[in-house]
């Protein structure tokens, strides 16, 4: 055997040696966006929850930085979209500390306000990242809207860790903004979450979710789709059946990204309780 | 059953104590003066007891004396104890709820007495029965009786249609009887004139007679119709009628009853005031044949009662339009209903029966004297000095008449050898044990005769005691009044334990340290500390050793209404109430704190907050300066969650008001039930008034969120999901330090500067110490 072919030999043995590695490692990942999925609100929980809401989940990798959480307790109802730092591994990780905060705060059994869910889930988050405030420390974190209907007196709370809350009531569309701090450690000192309180009227349509769908770069000048026209499509769907509020959602979504590719997870989700 | 609470009324000094919670750790403690009635309590207790008083406690204007005890109990003990008759509905179910039982016993002018079963609702329960049944008796007496009535009115018509029958047939018989004669002359005649006229007075006989006989048919009839009301009544009335003879007999047997109850009383009477054996050993002999009479006289009576209920219904029934085979079947079926009920005296008597024994604990009677003629116990001569104390030593012993009759001396010398060993034995454990004595003190005594020094007794047997303490061998009024005490002591707990097995107990003591010395004193509350479990004691004192100063919970204050008039009522204090008797009622607390600090700055009469540590202490007085209400409060800090107790009793004691702060961790929640149980009677509304658990709240360092804990306590920004305090507690961090840190720090601060959560469960604490301070203004 030659040089050239010993060369063109070990050349072969490293394709095929990548090409198995990156089999292994996709067949891992796939195995973890089993678990994560899992980890997820299973579908009959959603039907019980929110048999009139919808959720558009569209994970740019296998696994997934976004996540949704939504549990019953107390004939309240409490739903969550979070977004995590990054997207892929390391969001899906952060993830999966997200809803099992969320899951152990719920488990505690005291009766928390949203904002004060938040202030606990961030004290989790910065414990387990060890975070002080130390500029060599990770900044990881998450975003996240949550909300608590509380079923029996017709009410609302929501708390948000820069994701907003949209309410559309008759055609009219209401922002609850969020905190401008996320779910760990940031550049400031930590305050507590503002807790939004209201009344729920029939037909009142809530929409929680993470920046992927505005942030989605498409149309014919490749630019982010942006707040208004968001806001827009949801005013334009809010009176419609939650199956087609999806499908609208989803196929605006495709239709402006044409040819660009997806750049973040996405996650929109529809409630309405009546 | 374990006495709970007491309330006397009309006796000596006392015109009505009102309600008073012994301790519910069963020693109670009553201070107070001379003269001031505590002894009244203790006596007015044994007579609730054993039902005796004399003329002598008697109030001068005669008011009677009535004494209430409330015992705590199940419902399950008292259906077991009232087995035999029937209880009016909700009784059981009341005490279920309540747990407890009110028993009262109120003298007659003659200073017999009676126990009642009482309490408001159970009162009210029997009387609503009562009442009931009454108005239902009295409904079918008075339909009986009018139907009896009726029945007489009937017989009495029926009679006189009767008596009219017969008289209108005589008449006719008669007019028959003048047609017959009539007849006759008129068939005798010939002359046609006289003819005419017989035929004259035939026609009228005639006419008389269908007058005669028309009424008779007239009358017969009536008689007949009054006959058939009659017989139908009669038929009516003849179950009412049985139902009045059953009622009589029940009366007869039920006379019967009490005469025969009434001559077992009064053998009761004489056999407890006999002063012999010889005598009780003959009044038994009658009261065994008139208990024999009794029983079957209750056993008639119970027959007859059954028998007059039953016709009383029967006829009820049937009068209501049963026939008597329908009504017998439902007769039948309602049996049970008919069984006896209990009426409060019974109830009371039989409960009376089951409460602890109450005895009496005194220096004269109860302590061991040095001899004791053998007469003067044989005899029961209760005046005679030690009596009691002789007699618990019999007790003990297990001894009676008959081991002194023995004749063999040598035998009765060997049988008290061995009972002196077996004494000494278990005197030396109760010594060691409940004293922490560790001397070996043997006891003795022995059976002795008088000398010719003695000739007026020459040759008469007496016992005589001794106390041997190595080689010395003393009588015990040689010895320490501490040792004699206490020997005594010992021989009366033996003694009721040998009696009275199965009952709990009540020891009254009055004084008991008396001419004690201040170590021999504190032995006694030892005592009082290891016998409490199984004995209830109360005790009367003004010794400031005698009082447990962390237990201040256990005292009752005795005093006169009026100071320095020992012809006004007597009060009593409980603990909760201490703060209103007199200084000189309370010099005994006072005595053993040393001072009264009433008057100085650091705690107040009012407004004074007791806090578990230090850390509490830094934080809310903080907090207060930052809210700048209420307007006064001064915390005070317990070194330790421990030592709350104790100064809640030093307060207590020097009669200052206070409220106290616990925090919701398994300490805080133990002393709050401790404090609840000990000096509120576990009553949750009183205890609330003065006692505020955080509930939820496991350190100080809760009450502020998260983020103002790492803000103004912790000054670091690390995620604390776990509460501030497990986290002060897992990462061993001083928590006097951060809560010190944190009043420095917070000098330049608002309450504004901190956030909502920390603000709400601040103001929420703050309100609740207003809350409870506004109170005591």
């Amino acid at each position: 055997m030659t040089g050239t072919d010993k060369y063109l030999e070990e050349l072969k043995w490293q394709r095929d040696e990548i090409t198995r590695q990156q089999h292994e490692i996709i067949q891992s990942i796939r195995y973890a966006s089993l678990i994560q999925s899992s980890l997820l609100p299973p579908e009959s929980l959603i039907q019980k929850l929110l048999p009139a809401g919808f959720i558009l989940f569209k994970p740019r990798d296998i696994v997934s930085g976004d996540f949704y959480w939504m549990a019953e307790k107390d004939e309240k109802i409490y739903l969550a979209v979070a977004d995590c730092t990054g997207h892929g591994v390391p969001g899906a990780l952060m993830s999966i500390l997200g809803i099992s905060f969320l899951n152990e705060i719920l488990a505690r059994g005291e009766s928390y306000r949203a904002n004060r869910i938040l202030n606990l889930l961030r004290e989790m988050v910065m414990k387990s990242l060890h975070q002080t405030g130390d500029v060599s420390q990770s900044m990881d974190g998450m975003d996240i809207a949550l909300c608590i209907y509380d079923a029996a007196n017709k009410t609302m709370q929501y708390a948000g860790a820069n994701n907003p809350l949209f309410m559309v009531r008759k055609d009219v569309l209401t922002e609850f903004k969020p905190d401008r701090m996320p779910i760990g450690i940031s550049g400031h000192e930590e305050h507590s979450f503002k807790n939004h309180f209201f009344d729920v009227r029939k037909g009142d349509w809530f929409y929680l979710f993470s920046d992927g769908y505005v942030d989605q770069f498409g149309g014919q000048n490749g630019k982010k789709f942006k707040y208004d026209p968001f806001k827009s499509v949801l005013l334009e769907i809010a009176g419609k059946k939650a199956p087609d509020q999806k499908e609208k959602l989803d196929h605006t979504l495709e239709k402006w990204m044409g040819k660009y590719s997806q750049v973040d997870d996405i996650l929109v989700m529809g409630a309405r309780f009546d | 059953m374990r006495l709970l609470s007491f309330r006397i009324q009309n006796f000596r000094s006392i015109v009505d104590t009102g309600w008073n919670q012994l301790s519910s750790d069963n020693i109670t403690g009553i201070i107070g003066q001379n003269e001031s009635g505590k002894t009244s309590i203790l006596e007015a207790l044994k007579s609730f007891y054993d039902g005796k008083i004399s003329e002598d406690i008697l109030r001068s204007d005669l008011s009677m004396p009535v004494v209430t005890c409330c015992f705590a109990t199940g419902a399950d003990q008292i259906s077991d104890i009232l087995r035999d008759k029937l209880l009016p509905a909700g009784v059981m179910q009341h005490i279920k709820k309540e747990k407890k039982i009110i028993l009262q016993r109120a003298w007659n002018d003659d200073l017999s007495s009676i126990m009642l079963f009482n309490g408001t609702e159970v009162e009210k329960l029997f009387t609503d029965f009562e009442v009931s049944r009454a108005l239902k008796e009295h409904k079918i007496a008075e339909k009986l009786d009018k139907l009896l009535e009726k029945k007489e009115k009937a017989r009495k018509e029926y009679q006189k249609a009767d008596d009219e029958m017969h008289q209108a047939e005589m008449m006719m018989e008669e007019a028959k009887a003048l047609i017959s004669e009539r007849t006759r002359t008129f068939r005798s005649v010939k002359k046609t004139d006289q003819k005419k006229m017989a035929e004259k007075q035939l026609a009228i006989a005639k006419k008389k007679y269908e007058q005669a006989r028309e009424q008779f048919l007239q009358k017969q009839k009536l008689s007949k119709e009054k006959n058939k009301i009659f017989a139908e009544v009669n038929d009516e009335a003849r179950f009412a009628e049985q139902s009045k003879q059953a009622a009589l007999e029940m009366e007869e047997a039920g006379e019967k009853l009490r005469e025969s109850t009434e001559r077992l009383r009064k053998l009761q009477q004489l056999y407890d005031h006999a002063y012999s054996d010889k005598e009780r050993h003959g009044i038994s002999l009658e009261m065994d044949s008139a208990n024999e009479k009794y029983l079957k006289t209750v056993q008639i009576y119970q027959q007859a009662r059954e028998r007059a209920i039953i016709k009383k219904y029967l006829a009820y029934k049937i009068l209501g339009g049963l026939s008597p085979g329908a009504a017998e079947k439902e007769i039948e079926r309602e049996k049970p209903q008919f069984n006896p009920y209990y009426s409060r005296e019974e109830a009371g008597n039989i409960l009376a029966g089951h409460i602890p024994v109450f005895t009496m604990f005194e220096d004269f009677s109860s302590l061991l004297p040095n001899r004791i003629d053998l007469v003067d116990i044989l005899d029961g001569n209760q005046k005679t000095e030690g009596f009691a104390a002789a007699m618990n030593f019999l007790h003990v012993s297990g001894l009676n008449a008959e081991f002194f009759r023995e004749s063999n001396s040598r035998i009765l010398k060997q049988k008290i050898e061995r009972l002196n060993r077996e004494l000494t034995i278990d005197f030396q454990d109760f010594w060691r044990q409940r004293i922490g004595k560790t001397s070996k003190i043997t006891l003795n005594f022995e059976l002795e005769h008088y000398d010719h020094t003695h000739p007026e007794k020459s040759g008469f047997p007496y016992l005589e005691f001794w106390v041997k303490d190595r080689n010395e061998r003393l009588y015990p009024k040689q010895r320490s009044r501490g040792v004699r005490w206490f020997l005594s002591f010992y021989l009366e707990l033996k003694a009721a334990m040998v009696a009275n097995q199965n009952k709990g107990r009540v020891l009254l003591i009055d004084e008991p340290g008396l001419s004690l010395h201040a170590r021999a004193q504190e032995d006694v509350l030892k005592v009082f500390e290891h016998i409490r479990e199984k004995i209830q004691v109360i005790y009367t004192t003004h010794s400031p050793h005698l009082i447990d100063i962390r237990k201040l919970y256990r005292l009752l204050a005795v005093q006169r209404a009026v100071d320095d008039d020992e012809n006004s009522e007597t009060v009593v204090f409980d603990a909760k109430s201490l703060t209103s008797a007199t200084t000189d009622t309370l010099s005994p607390i006072y005595t053993l704190m040393g001072s009264r600090l009433s008057e100085q700055q650091f705690i107040q009469k009012k407004n004074n907050i007791i806090l578990e540590d230090l850390s509490a202490y830094y934080y809310l007085s903080t907090f207060h300066q930052l809210l700048g209400y209420p307007e006064e409060a001064y915390f005070l800090p317990a070194t330790d969650v421990s030592n709350v107790q104790t100064l809640v009793n030093l307060l207590m004691g020097w009669g200052l008001d206070y409220i106290v702060v616990l925090k919701g961790d398994s300490s805080g929640k133990r002393i709050f039930g401790k404090l609840k149980n000990s000096i509120f009677g576990n009553d949750d509304t009183l205890a609330s008034g003065k006692l505020i658990l955080l509930k939820g709240y496991r350190g100080m360092e809760d009450l502020f969120s998260t983020l103002d804990f790492k803000k103004h306590v912790l000054h670091e920004r690390i995620g604390i999901p776990e509460r501030n305090s497990e986290f002060v507690k897992e990462n061993h961090l001083s928590g006097t330090l951060l809560a010190s840190s944190f009043m420095k720090h917070a000098q330049g601060l608002k309450i504004t500067d901190f956030d909502e959560e920390t603000r709400e469960n601040i103001e929420r604490l703050f309100q609740a110490i207003t809350d409870r301070l506004k109170v005591q203004k």
